[in-house]
């Protein structure tokens, strides 16, 4: 046993995100306890939680950032890494919190559901994100993979009178625990292949084993990655692990699905990336490429097909999500391309590949992430905001038939929904056409030509279910008789800064990835 | 008479064993409860592959792993049997057949 080496402050550095937020989930649910005794049913009172969760996410975000001008290094024995990819990770897990929490203060309100553990829980989970973001050994990579599913399976069942929120519970809990043992039990073939669960030990191991021909220890690895890569790609949702998505964010209340789709996503694409540029490198350079590009021929064009025949907003929205999933496995095919060069099918080598291409495809990803984290939480929180109590238990509460004429009834709302729409469309100039441009030309680069190509022609077929939505709002008269949920200043701000974000974000890219230099090279990649 | 030890091997063996027969019963089995089983036998199939490698190696990691995974699953099997719960409230079933509101 070597000796405890003594950790210093400088390894406690980039937990601060995470510390910071589970303190203030702490603090949340410490004083639900004493609320109880005085004022348990002011009206108003309730609304410091979703102040409290934002600022607690605001601070962490920039704790997360400010970390992005620090040296990359490995910290806590090289258990964790802090690099700016991991930072910027935790700094669009935070963003997507705040938003969360300010679309959550008027739909639990409307539902009498204020609750301290529901704001505790969404800290929590984004703990996990943030954690999972700069792990770099197996067993923490488990852990914190482990605490933000688990806050995540409460939070889909939180409103656990509905039966369709304790549908979307179980049927999370049971998907995302099988998809976790998954995960598991490849991390622990991989682990006996090797001798060890660190990322980067595990790395120069497979190279040992990769370079000794007569090695009776490949199919072992090879087992252990495939289980590990369905573990994390039922997270991700990507097809054929996605038959989840479509139900749990349908049923989930709204602001949850909202952050299912953008921290959980963003945070588990952070942990393929790291653990497949570790592992991937020495094996057979073809297999990661072959497994992520027909991982991403078949997320983009099932997801867009099943998103098609759908009149149910809420429902298409999650198909989307599924092929936005697609998109971002293109960027990380990218990253395996610059290894691979010869004798591939469907990569035409267009110049020799370079690092250069890996870093491009990293930050295409990263950008990505931004932009659909404010895309869908923006589109989740219109869903939200039309949303009626007494159509849950009927089921059509997100018909597409709620948007019509709501350009008469709400111009803002309905100016802000064809944004989000027209962006997770991928029309220019908003967000989701330059993310999609970016991770489409690092794909270019690296010569995966083939999978761009099935990318703009699904990017197409999606255009069509986008429109539909807009086309509801605009172009035909409103229902009679149709309530309207009142303003909630929470939903307002979040779909105000949202719209903002997505028009900024397509107009003026370079505002952002100008910042995202470093963030092209993982640590001890 | 000496008892040779069991070589690593058979325990890789029957760890993969269980993880098959978890998998199997999370696919095929429709009570919740026995589907929430399997997938602590599919928990427990990593546990056996991390002790026996560690074992094997003389190394403590796969022990540490295994007391992490069993204190995780512990906080898992909290939530879900939570879940099973309210779902068995709302319906009063925990049929995974009978729990699909929701449609294609």
């Amino acid at each position: 046993m070597p000796p405890i080496p003594n950790l210093t402050a400088a390894d406690f550095l980039p937990l601060w995100p995470a510390v910071v937020l589970s303190l203030a989930g702490m603090v949340l649910l410490l004083s639900e306890v004493f609320l109880k005794a005085t004022e348990r049913e002011g009206e108003s009172v309730r609304t410091y939680q979703a102040v409290f969760t934002v600022g607690a996410a605001v601070l962490a975000g920039g704790l997360a950032l400010s970390l992005t001008f620090e040296p990359a290094r490995a910290v806590f024995l090289a258990f964790a890494v802090l690099d700016p990819f991991s930072s910027f990770i935790t700094a669009v897990a935070c963003l997507g919190l705040a938003l969360t929490a300010l679309l959550s203060d008027g739909f639990l309100r409307q539902r009498q559901a204020e609750r301290g553990e529901f704001y505790a829980l969404l800290l929590f989970a984004t703990a996990g994100m943030s954690l999972l973001a700069l792990s770099n050994e197996l067993i923490m990579l488990f852990v914190s993979l482990e605490v933000m599913s688990i806050s995540t399976y409460a939070l889909a069942a939180y409103l656990r009178r509905g039966p369709r929120p304790t549908e979307a519970g179980f049927k999370y809990f049971i998907l995302g625990a099988f998809s976790s043992a998954l995960f598991l039990y490849g991390a622990a073939l991989l682990y006996s292949a090797s001798g060890t669960t660190h990322l980067a030990g595990l790395a120069s191991e497979l190279g040992r084993i990769f370079a000794d021909p007569s090695s009776d220890r490949r199919l072992v690895v090879y087992c252990g990655m495939a289980l590990v890569a369905a573990g994390l790609a039922f997270k991700v949702a990507a097809v054929p692990f996605h038959m989840w998505a479509p139900d749990v964010y349908e049923g989930a209340p709204t602001p949850v699905t909202a952050l299912m789709s953008v921290g959980v996503k963003a945070a588990s694409f952070a942990a393929l990336v790291r653990v497949f540029l570790a592992i991937g490198r020495h094996v057979e350079p073809q297999v990661p490429v072959l497994l992520f590009s027909t991982l991403a021929i078949l997320t983009m064009v099932l997801g867009n097909l099943l998103a098609l025949p759908q009149r149910n907003v809420k429902r298409m929205l999650a198909y989307s999500s599924i092929s936005h999933a697609g998109y971002l496995l293109v960027g990380v095919t990218a990253l395996f391309v610059p290894q691979a060069r010869a004798g591939l099918p469907g990569v035409t080598v267009l110049a020799a590949g370079t690092r250069a291409d890996q870093a491009d495809a990293l930050r295409a990803i990263l950008f990505y992430l931004l932009t659909y984290t404010v895309t869908a939480v923006g589109a989740f929180g219109v869903v939200g905001a039309l949303e009626r109590r007494e159509d849950e238990t009927r089921g059509f509460g997100w018909d597409v038939d709620r948007f019509s004429g709501l350009a008469q009834r709400r111009p803002g709302w309905a100016v802000a929904m064809a944004a989000f729409m027209l962006s997770l469309g991928g029309i220019p100039p908003l967000a989701g056409f330059m993310g999609k441009l970016l991770v489409f030309r690092a794909a270019v680069d690296s010569g995966l030509l083939m999978l761009v190509v099935v990318g703009v022609l699904t990017s197409a077929v999606g255009a069509y279910y986008y429109l539909r939505v807009v086309v509801y709002m605009f172009m035909r008269p409103p229902p009679e008789q149709a309530t309207l949920a009142p303003h909630q200043w929470g939903t307002e701000v979040a779909l105000a800064v949202t719209a903002a974000a997505v028009v900024l974000l397509g107009v003026a890219p370079g505002l952002v990835t100008r910042w995202l230099g470093p963030a092209g090279h993982l640590f001890g990649q | 008479m000496q008892i040779s030890p069991v070589d690593t091997q058979n325990y890789l063996l029957l760890a993969a064993t269980l993880f098959c027969t978890g998998m199997l019963g999370v696919l095929v089995r429709r009570n919740a409860l026995v589907v929430f089983m399997s997938i602590e036998l599919m928990l427990n199939a990593a546990n056996l592959t991390f002790l026996a490698a560690a074992r094997e190696r003389l190394d403590a990691t796969g022990h540490l792993a295994a007391l992490f995974v069993i204190a995780v699953a512990a906080a898992e099997a909290a939530i879900g049997l939570a879940i099973v719960i309210a779902v068995f409230r709302n319906r009063g079933t925990v049929n995974v057949e009978d729990i699909r509101t929701m449609k294609y």
